[in-house]
């Protein structure tokens, strides 16, 4: 008989495992033990050595890249396959801190792209140095300065509201004060965030007491409706295909040892999700490598998608997008940049509506 | 009738704050313990809202078994002074708990009450006010009421109950908490929200047919990965069969007893399904 203590911890921290093959395989496994190999949309990751597990379905509408030129006519781009040249229309919407001509961009800049047609040479939405940070507001320093958490897996950011931007981002964020979220949207500057944007409407609790969501009875309802978000890459890859999930098994992912040190350094109103119950949408437990069918409702775009973190901090977070219509309360997936732009989001929005399938 | 609800009003009050304070006590050692921001102590500031919260509870446990210990002849020593405190004290602390709710109600009005351990996330409501301002009533009304006794006669009797029946009803209708409350007692959470420890999981593996098939062939004594998909684990062993390294995959749904359990073996290099064991077992996904 073998006992608890005997049984390893399996973590299922994609960036800091030793082994992510071991994420690209369970769609594979578990396909194989559950007699499904030979459906359709199975969905696999691959494994660079060293780095994080990366989804084979490969971006058909998103290109991310650093600007080595640009002309009203042309975008040169650095990606990870070299250099490449994209075609720009009369009609291409460049954003750099507010819409701005696609000439006016600036060598050196990180930039994602969105193209016209899948795989096709011309882009029609350009985002440079765009950035976002979701969270509980820690501490605020003078007018403008604020230090956000962005979960035990992301860790914390400063964020510096402009005075431009102060009157905006205070209508849809009156308390600006440690215990509060907030969700910002604006420009990556070194070392923090420029907010420019407000990403959603405070919500009116304290972040730790997120509502508690309706009681299911037989089976989590599937697909689910809900808002989408996008994340800043961090340490994932930036064309990384894939979302955080805000309901990894507890069991078995690792960010409650980055709350534990959390809560030893005392600050008060740092809040660790994974004590603030389910969040105002009960999704089902999954994990690293899951895949998911997830539908922008709005621009009526589907896409596998893998789970490849977590994203437990959008549980806080029971809010609607109004992309398109008002969605259901409360998030259901937090993408990565690439994943969100490939499905047809806008990045300056910060959510579209939807809805996703669990199990692909 | 007056009197028979005078009367009723001393063990009604007493079992309400007795209930509050287990309810809350129950709640903060359970998993998910109320935070001390909930309720009227979310209106203190940080520092203060341990202690109003530890304040609250002893009020409502010494106010509670004060009401039932000065209940009888031993409250009505004297001029009747411990009986008048007790009473006093607990119309006091409904009164205040109505300011308190209605100061809440402006200031957080997502917030819930905080009663019975924050039972209802329901935000307070004029229902929830009214409870309050009810119960401060009652404690008003206990003021002079004398010793209490057993009913003379069955018609007495009668009319205790009737007025008990007659103010439980009017209190739950108050109370946002009875619909939660039944809520809960015909609830049973889905396998996909449940928490159930991996333990557990190769526990019921290990008891397993399928185990036991392929247990020969296991070479390592932990499993090389363990994930869940809503109402599966999946654990995969390495294992060698007839000269080939191959992984063992079992598929465990998350029941309590007797759960399904799947198994397929595939060649560790090409990924080939060598063995499969299926069950027909209806699951989720």
């Amino acid at each position: 008989m073998r006992h608890l203590a005997d049984i390893p911890r399996w973590c299922d921290d994609v960036t800091d495992s030793a082994n992510p093959t071991r994420f690209a395989r369970r769609s594979l496994l578990k396909a194989a033990v559950l007699g499904r190999r030979d459906e359709p949309g199975h969905i696999t990751l691959s494994a660079p050595a060293g780095g994080a597990a990366v989804a084979h379905n490969s971006l058909v509408y998103a290109v991310t890249g650093r600007i080595l030129d640009v002309s009203p006519h042309i975008l040169v781009l650095h990606t990870d396959r070299g250099e490449q040249r994209f075609p720009l229309a009369a009609a291409t919407e460049a954003w750099r801190g507010g819409s701005i001509a696609p000439a006016s961009l600036r060598q050196g800049d990180r930039a994602i792209v969105r193209r016209s047609l899948p795989g096709g040479p011309v882009v029609d939405r350009i985002w440079a140095e765009i950035g976002r940070v979701t969270g509980t507001i820690l501490d605020r320093e003078g007018p403008n300065g604020l230090l956000v958490d962005e979960g035990p897996a992301k860790g914390r950011r400063i964020v510096m509201i402009g005075p431009e931007a102060t009157g905006r981002i205070q209508v849809r964020f009156p308390r600006l004060v440690p215990g509060y979220l907030i969700d910002v949207i604006g420009l990556k500057r070194d070392g923090f965030l420029q907010a420019l944007i407000p990403a959603t409407s405070q919500p009116p609790y304290r972040a730790g007491h997120p509502p508690a969501a309706p009681m299911v009875n037989g089976h989590v309802p599937d697909p689910v409706s809900g808002t989408a978000v996008w994340h800043e890459p961090g340490e994932e890859p930036e064309n990384l295909l894939g979302l955080a999930y805000p309901a990894l098994d507890p069991e078995t992912s690792c960010e409650r040892g980055a709350s534990g040190a959390m809560a030893c350094s005392g600050e008060k109103d740092a809040v660790d999700p994974h004590d603030t119950g389910p969040g105002c949408v009960r999704l089902p437990y999954l994990s690293v490598g899951s895949v998911l069918r997830l539908r922008n409702d709005c621009a009526e775009r589907t896409r596998l998608l893998p789970v490849t973190s977590c994203g437990a901090t959008a549980r806080l977070f029971c809010d609607r997008c109004v992309t398109c219509g008002t969605s259901r309360k409360g998030r259901i997936a937090d993408l990565t940049m690439a994943s969100f732009v490939e499905l047809g989001g806008a990045l300056e929005v910060g959510c579209f509506n939807a809805t996703m399938m669990i199990g692909g | 009738m007056l009197t028979a609800l005078r009367e009723v009003q001393i063990p009604l009050l007493a079992v309400m704050l007795l209930g509050a304070c287990a309810a809350k006590a129950w709640r903060q050692l359970s998993s998910h313990p109320v935070h001390r921001d909930t309720g009227p102590t979310g209106l203190f500031p940080v520092y203060l809202r341990r202690p109003a919260t530890v304040a609250m509870y002893l009020a409502e446990l010494g106010l509670g078994l004060g009401l039932i210990a000065t209940a009888g002849r031993l409250g009505h020593a004297g001029p009747g002074l411990p009986a008048t405190l007790v009473r006093t004290g607990t119309a006091l602390f409904f009164l205040i708990a109505v300011g308190a709710l209605n100061e809440l109600r402006q200031r957080r009005p997502d917030s819930g009450c905080g009663c019975f351990g924050e039972l209802s996330e329901t935000p307070i409501g004029l229902r929830t006010i009214a409870r309050s301002g009810l119960l401060c009533a009652s404690a008003i009304a206990t003021l002079g009421v004398p010793p209490l006794r057993m009913p003379s006669s069955s018609a007495e009797a009668e009319l205790w109950l009737a007025a008990l029946a007659f103010e439980l009803a009017l209190i739950a209708f108050l109370s946002p908490e009875l619909g939660e409350i039944l809520v809960r007692l015909g609830y049973s959470e889905p396998c996909e929200l449940r928490r159930l420890p991996v333990g557990r999981t190769l526990s019921a593996l290990h008891g397993s047919s399928q185990w036991r098939r392929y247990a020969g062939q296991i070479t390592t004594a932990t499993p090389v990965d363990v994930w869940r998909e809503g109402c599966w684990r999946f654990v995969v062993y390495p294992g060698v069969a007839r000269d080939r390294h191959v992984d063992i995959v079992f598929a465990v749904y998350l029941q309590a007893r007797r759960p399904a359990i799947r198994a397929a073996v595939l060649d560790a290099d090409t990924d080939e399904i060598l063995a499969l064991i299926e069950t027909h077992e209806s699951a989720f996904f």
